[in-house]
């Protein structure tokens, strides 16, 4: 009891004496411990986080039918064998041919605020469509029609059965009409350019028949082979749809992000080696200034063990202190590189703590043993003479 | 004797001195690899990112008005073609040198022998180039679409003195007639037939599986439209968006003349377009929104990463070497004592200090520059499989911050030493 007391007394009265030194110690080992802890965080958090901007190619799995035809509810059946946390958006469309001033347009009917999330590239001139009867005009189409944002126009819909005979003008009345007010006119540099995108309750109107999709469109953030384990989820999940990836979404994605998290992984290893160096080389500066202190206590009868036990003690003190600041400016890093990067947080590891501080420990203990080995293994007299 | 004085210094002490050089030459290896990687990732995530395909259509100005409506009934309504003469000049625009690849497209519409219609796709596989600047370029859709996978035969070689009739077929197709690479399939064009012989069948996972992919002059024969094309693709580094971009790319007459040559100057995705449609005659190029605006901000966020990373880093690199420098200037109280006990001028053993300091510090940075440069490398090599181009901004860049690290390190120090009176060192009282 006795004598840890007096163990305790003599480090914290040696940290305090030399309270600027230790500072310094104190202050590159927490360095070292928040670029460990920070780093390792950052490390685990990519490639989700980087996950969700690939998610900006938009979707990269769709739903067909497996017979010919398939329901909204069965698009919707399919796509709850993903899990919902996974599942960026799910966007179904129909595809019909409608007719403007009398030609032929490919109208499709889709969830907008969906289609949102799953086709994020979408430039849009104007306003999203936000209720029925209101329409979303591909640039190709807008250019065609000489249409722009704030114009309203008639689409018509002559059921098939009907078009063959639409020489009659019996039939033609019963063409479905509905007034659109154009909000916006979609860039996309590809061919959704050339179709029209209204709500799918607007379509259902306009064909008289509800409950029917072409195609789904699906963004999951998952790659590789979680991707292709939902292919086969939906398969067994459901008798009405099959799954498929988009091949040139998914392919790229997976060879760009398997680089990203090399490049992140390596540089992390880098800067860790040489950051832990860094701390090592400070600590065997610290101890081997203190020979002096070593050889006097040795001519006055301590022990080796003695003398290495109470300076470990110290460093390894001071590895704990430094561990602990480190873990927690090391997750403020981390927290802050996410909320700027990828403007979300990240979530706190409690795993990281201990191994924070058990590593800046080790790297502290071993890296003050072998100086603090060498003063003691030298003749005192030696030592105290100051060569 | 100011020399002799530092050479003993540094030869005495030199476990000591080689500690300090050490510590300088990690933090500076740190610095040098951390900032060229930092400075190269943009560019090598962009190559990376070039998987993804295309991020610049150029189509007939005409054309881009009907767009592909009546590509159902197709076969030549629409009327307006590019000219493949011009294909050369995508190389000479001021951004030839970000165009790293690109693929002209003609589609014809045939008939099989079945009644059934398939189009036929007439493109580059891996068209070779000799540009006008001495350059070579192989481009096409071997590398364009790179996510193709080939489930039999090979891709059409076009160098190897491929026979015209070779061709490619889409695995739903190829399925559908029952075809591998080996068979033949006869389609009938406009004007001509064909006996085309299968090479290769690819997944692409779309809607090319459906078709059939032949060399550009097979395809224009089918429909006699000899030097016409379709489309071009073009596959483009490019600089993210930003608002001047997005300005100039609704009209570029809108800009002032200095911010027009900023635009006109910076390989964005709307300059690269609009130099585009200056060299081909009545083309309109468009960015592929879902690719060009996906990369912007990948790489945005990439570089954005990497910056504070490096930050991370500098600010461990500096302060590991602040402190060891203040430590080993603390070190010597007694001799700065000594020297100043036995006369020496303030000044005088400043300099002498910070002399033998920065030696050591620019021996040391200087060899951790090189250490540095090595591990650049070796991340450059083992994520993009290529070397890592450190900018000549780097060397200054560390070099600064090396000698400033050093200098705030020891200045301090050296003040507090100097501020003490020679006895009381000399003595041990601290």
């Amino acid at each position: 009891m006795k004598k840890s007391t007096m163990f305790v007394r003599m480090i914290t009265a040696s940290l305090m004496r030399r309270r600027s030194r230790m500072v310094v110690a104190l202050l590159s080992i927490a360095i070292g411990a928040t670029v460990l802890s920070g780093l390792v965080t950052i490390y685990y958090d990519v490639p989700r986080q980087m996950g969700a901007q690939f998610r900006n190619y938009g979707a990269n799995m769709i739903l067909t039918p497996s017979g010919d035809s398939m329901t909204l509810d069965d698009v919707a059946a399919g796509a709850a064998c993903i899990p919902s946390d996974q599942l960026v958006g799910m966007t179904p469309y129909r595809y019909e041919t409608v007719r403007i001033r009398e030609t032929p347009v490919v109208a499709a009917g889709t969830d907008l605020e969906s289609a949102k999330k799953t086709s994020p590239f979408w430039s849009v001139e104007g306003e999203w469509p936000s209720a029925n009867g209101e329409l979303l005009l591909g640039a190709a189409v807008a250019e065609q029609y000489r249409l722009k944002v704030g114009d309203t126009i008639e689409v018509t819909y002559t059921p098939e059965e009907l078009a063959d005979a639409s020489a009659d003008p019996a039939t033609v009345t019963a063409d479905e009409m509905i007034l659109f007010d154009v909000t916006g006119i979609l860039d996309t540099g590809g061919s959704e350019e050339d179709h029209i995108y209204m709500y799918m309750a607007d379509l259902e109107t306009l064909t008289g028949t509800a409950n029917k999709a072409d195609v789904a469109e699906l963004s999951v953030s998952a790659s590789g082979d979680v991707l292709a384990g939902y292919v086969e989820r939906v398969a067994q999940g459901s008798d009405a749809v099959s799954a498929r990836l988009v091949k040139r979404v998914t392919a790229s994605e997976a060879t760009v992000l398997s680089k990203l998290q090399a490049l992140v992984l390596l540089v992390t290893t880098v800067v860790l080696a040489l950051t832990m160096i860094c701390v090592a080389t400070t600590m065997t500066a610290v101890v081997t200034e203190r020979r002096k202190e070593i050889g006097l206590r040795k001519a006055i009868g301590a022990s080796d063990s003695s003398i290495i036990k109470e300076f470990m003690g110290e460093s390894m003190l001071l590895g704990l202190l430094g561990g602990v600041l480190g873990s927690m400016l090391g997750f403020l890093f981390a927290q802050e590189v996410s909320v700027h990067v990828f403007s979300s947080t990240i979530s706190f590891r409690p795993l990281l703590v201990p191994i924070t501080i058990i590593v800046s420990i080790a790297v502290t203990g071993l890296s003050s043993l072998l100086p603090i080995r060498s003063a003691t293994e030298v003749d005192p007299a030696l030592v105290l003479k100051g060569e | 004797m100011f020399l002799r004085m530092i050479k003993g210094t540094l030869l005495r002490q030199w476990k000591k001195m080689l500690m300090i050089a050490f510590t300088i030459a990690l933090g500076s290896s740190l610095a040098t690899a951390m900032l060229g990687v930092m400075l190269d990732v943009g560019d090598k995530v962009n190559q990376e990112l070039k998987t993804y395909g295309a991020n610049i259509t150029v189509v007939p100005k005409r054309a881009s008005v009907i767009g592909d409506l009546y590509e159902l009934e197709d076969g030549g309504t629409s009327g307006a073609y590019l000219k493949e003469d011009e294909l050369g000049k995508i190389k000479t625009i001021f951004w030839a040198f970000n165009i790293v690849d690109y693929a002209p497209f003609l589609n014809a519409a045939a008939t099989l022998d079945d009644g059934s219609e398939v189009t036929v796709v007439g493109t580059w596989f891996d068209h070779h180039m000799d540009l006008p600047t001495g350059e070579q370029l192989d481009a096409g859709v071997v590398s364009m679409r790179s996510w193709w996978e080939i489930e039999s035969g090979a891709w059409l070689d076009e160098q190897a003195g491929a026979d015209p009739d070779a061709a490619m077929v889409g695995t739903a197709l190829a399925q559908r007639l029952g075809v591998t690479a080996g068979d033949t399939i006869h389609v009938t064009g406009s004007t001509s037939d064909r006996t085309l012989k299968v090479v290769g069948v690819y997944d692409a996972g779309g809607d090319e599986d459906d078709q059939i992919y032949v060399q550009l002059g097979t395809a224009q024969a089918l429909d006699s439209l000899e030097g016409s094309i379709d489309s071009i693709e073009v596959s483009a580094l490019t600089t993210p968006d930003n608002e001047l971009a997005e300005r100039a790319a609704k009209d570029p007459s809108s800009l002032t003349v200095s911010q027009y040559e900023t635009w006109y100057c910076t390989a964005y995705v709307s300059s690269i377009c609009y130099q585009i449609q200056e060299v081909i005659t009545d083309s309109v190029a468009s960015p592929v929104r879902q690719v060009a605006d996906s990369e912007g901000a990948i790489l945005e966020k990439t570089q954005l990463l990497m910056i504070l990373i490096t930050i991370l880093s500098l600010i461990g690199a500096a302060l590991g070497i602040c402190n060891l420098v203040t430590a080993s200037v603390m070190e010597r109280a007694s001799e700065i004592g000594l020297m100043k006990a036995i006369g020496a001028q303030n000044g005088a053993v400043s300099a002498l200090v910070l002399t033998e300091i920065l030696i050591t510090a620019v021996i040391g940075g200087v060899a951790g520059f090189f250490a540095g440069w090595g591990f650049a490398q070796i991340i450059g090599h083992s994520v993009f499989g290529a070397a890592i181009n450190i900018r000549p901004m780097v060397i200054p860049i560390v070099a600064v911050l090396v000698v400033l690290v050093t200098l705030i390190g020891s200045i301090p120090a050296m003040r507090m030493l100097l501020r003490l009176r020679p006895a009381e060192v000399l003595h041990g009282g601290h």
